[in-house]
């Protein structure tokens, strides 16, 4: 047994040898060896071919069944407008068809439920967790899918451990380090550097290729940055392109660590679980920040609550209160190489980071858009959703104005009284001459 | 055809089927709906449908949902209510929007019209005594219209009123002036939607795997 233990230390040795000259070093320059991307290529020819062996596989049995990707019923899509009003009609008991049809209809499907699950995938991507549907079509799949397994567990997954370990306590003990310098340019400067290679370390560790389009329209110092969210990582993915101050509630614990270190030496804005409630004192503390120009952009994610990335939800108005110029990103994930939407309710943060650490890789597309400010005679709701239109539009997301919060919560009765609203001025402005000689 | 491999089709399915007309593959996209809405369970509650959003804009939100658990839905000769419903019993009730197939007879279609007719008759007809009284008819148009004031009540009482007797000078043709108009049965229910496209207004196109295929432009074979 004695003579395993050199050999082990051997092996340890190399492998923080090549993880720390091939890896960190490179990430914290910002340099890339290009073997990120040459696997992303060779994983794109495979997932084609699979995705035409399952294809040929369909064909042959046809039993395999195909998901839907828009909902299980097509709908005929009439509005209340055409379908109740032809040529002047009265209220009739046929109208009351075209509610309960609706109605039907969206017990069998509605838009805002599938939005808090992940994604189903048109074609499989040789995980074993995105195989809703899919069976045996063929030994060379299963062949690859378990070279997959073990390439993805075996190897990506301790590599993807180690350089995450590394880059958070390189945060932690980079930020109180600085944090001990007097206020200076320096100090700004450095916190900066810490900051950002730390965050391209851990970019590193979920294996994160970035395209940045539009680069000209980051966020510059004093004004707010919003974006749709799906998942914690959109900080890191953010925050790799440029300096963000972070604004979220103080937690306990690994997370409480990293916020105490990181607010040493960069102002982010922490608040406590009290002051959340006040809406005031949040945005009073947010307007001061940005008031004060000189500070880093507040990243902001207005959705309140991770999405899975098919769409964007309501943009809460209280981020847009606040003054100042909005920054909008919109940031789009490939779903062939992983699922990077955070699912709360299935899943806690640490088994979240496994999932993300043992899929393929992570491939984002962060679209900065121009600066907007809000216009006269807007107001904060008219502002957010204009906000939420664009970012929509860029990310090729659906624009829905339904909350995120329903996730959790039940929709207002108001909702259903413009529903009535809009039958009653249907109603009455046809059989105004006819009510007026019921009602003797 | 050819690969031995394909799972045999669970019977189970094979008996829904029969009942209720659905494919397999609308059965098992209907059965995750189910699930989803049961949070994984295997019955469905008012509180379950409650929590939709956009079934919660509908302004019959409460007929709809009472209609899913009622029991005179489910083809059998019971009354009242269901406090909460299976799958066989979800099924049932979204047979009743099911549109008629190119295969259906005459005779068939004509059954169905009945069906979906008499689905509509039971989610005004509350208690269930045959007719749909004056009070029923009421109460749909008081839920369909606002109560902000963009209608006023008397106007909304107004409106029922004449529908009401329209529907009784059609089908009562020589009532007397004095005589009271108890309530629109089955069959004035049935003649006053005779000329209705039953088939446009009261179906909903259930996906079928056979008619969404996904084929890519390129060939495999």
């Amino acid at each position: 047994m004695d003579d395993l233990w050199p050999v082990a230390v051997g092996v340890f040795q190399a492998w923080m040898f090549v993880v720390v000259f091939f890896i960190m070093l490179p990430a914290m320059c910002g340099l890339s060896l290009g073997v990120t991307s040459v696997y992303i290529q060779i994983l794109v020819k495979i997932l084609e071919w699979a995705t035409l062996r399952i294809q040929r596989g369909r064909q042959e049995q046809p039993s395999v069944p195909v998901p839907l990707p828009n909902g299980i019923i097509e709908r005929a899509g009439g509005s209340m407008e055409e379908e109740m009003a032809p040529a002047g009609a009265e209220f009739s008991l046929s109208d009351a068809l075209f509610f309960y049809k609706e109605g039907v209809e969206s017990i069998v499907d509605d838009q805002v439920t599938q939005r808090f699950s992940s994604e189903e995938l048109a074609s499989w991507n040789l995980l074993t967790r995105t195989n809703h549907n899919f069976r045996y079509i063929s030994l060379r799949l299963t062949v690859i899918w378990g070279l997959g397994v073990f390439v993805r567990y075996g190897v990506l997954f301790p590599l993807r451990i180690t350089l995450t370990v590394i880059g958070l306590s390189w945060l932690v003990i980079g930020t109180t380090l600085v944090g001990f310098l007097p206020e200076s340019s320096v100090k700004t400067w450095l916190s900066e550097l810490v900051h950002v290679t730390c965050y391209r370390i851990c970019a590193r560790g979920l294996s994160a290729t970035v395209h940045y389009h539009n680069r000209d329209n980051r966020p510059q110092k004093g004004g707010i940055c919003v974006s749709n969210h799906t998942t914690p990582i959109d900080v890191v993915i953010l925050a790799n392109d440029g300096c963000y101050a972070m604004v979220g509630q103080v937690h306990g614990g690994l997370m409480g660590v990293l916020q105490r270190s990181m607010v040493r030496s960069c102002p982010h804005i922490w608040f406590e679980r009290s002051e959340m409630r006040d809406r005031h004192a949040v945005t009073n503390r947010l307007r001061a920040h940005v008031a004060a120009k000189n500070k880093l952009p507040i990243l902001i994610f207005p959705e309140g609550t991770c999405i899975n990335n098919t769409s964007v939800m309501m943009f809460k108005k209280g981020s847009f209160e606040i003054g100042g110029t909005i920054h909008p990103v919109a940031i789009k994930y490939d779903p062939r190489f992983g699922d990077a939407f955070w699912n709360s309710s299935k899943y806690n943060m640490v088994s979240y980071l496994l999932r993300m650490m043992t899929s393929w890789a992570i491939v984002v597309n962060v679209w900065y858009l121009p600066p907007m400010t809000i216009q006269e005679g807007e107001d904060a709701a008219q502002f957010a959703n204009r906000v939420k239109s664009a970012v929509a539009h860029r990310g090729g997301l659906l624009d829905l104005d339904w909350d995120g919060g329903l996730k959790r919560g039940k929709v207002k009765d108001s909702l259903k009284e413009e529903q009535q609203k809009k039958y009653s001025s249907i109603i009455t402005g046809q059989s105004d001459h006819d009510s007026s000689s019921l009602t003797t | 055809m050819g690969a031995s491999h394909t799972r045999t089709e669970p019977n189970e399915f094979q008996d829904l089927m029969d009942k209720t007309g659905f494919s397999v593959e609308q059965i098992k996209n209907l059965r995750k709906r189910f699930l989803q809405l049961s949070g994984n369970e295997e019955t469905i509650s008012r509180e379950n449908l409650d929590s939709i959003p956009a079934l919660a804009n509908n302004p019959l939100k409460k007929e709809i949902i009472n209609a899913i658990f009622d029991k005179r839905n489910q083809h059998e000769s019971e009354v009242g209510s269901f406090q909460e419903i299976g799958f066989e019993q979800f099924l049932m009730v979204m047979s009743h929007f099911r549109p008629p197939t190119l295969k259906t007879t005459p005779e068939e279609k004509e059954a169905l019209r009945k069906e979906k007719l008499r689905f509509l008759f039971n989610m005004h007809d509350t208690d269930n005594d045959g007719t749909i009284t004056l009070d029923e008819y009421r109460k749909v148009v008081e839920d369909l219209l606002s109560k902000s004031g963009a209608i006023e009540p008397a106007t909304a009482k107004g409106i029922a009123d004449a529908a009401m007797l329209e529907v009784a000078s059609t089908n009562v043709p020589h009532m007397a002036p004095d005589e009271f108009y108890e309530g629109i049965t089955f069959e004035h229910f049935e003649q006053i939607l005779k000329g209705l496209e039953m088939e446009t207004r009261m179906h909903i196109r259930f996906l079928d795997v056979g008619t969404a295929t996904m084929r890519c432009g390129r060939s495999t074979s």
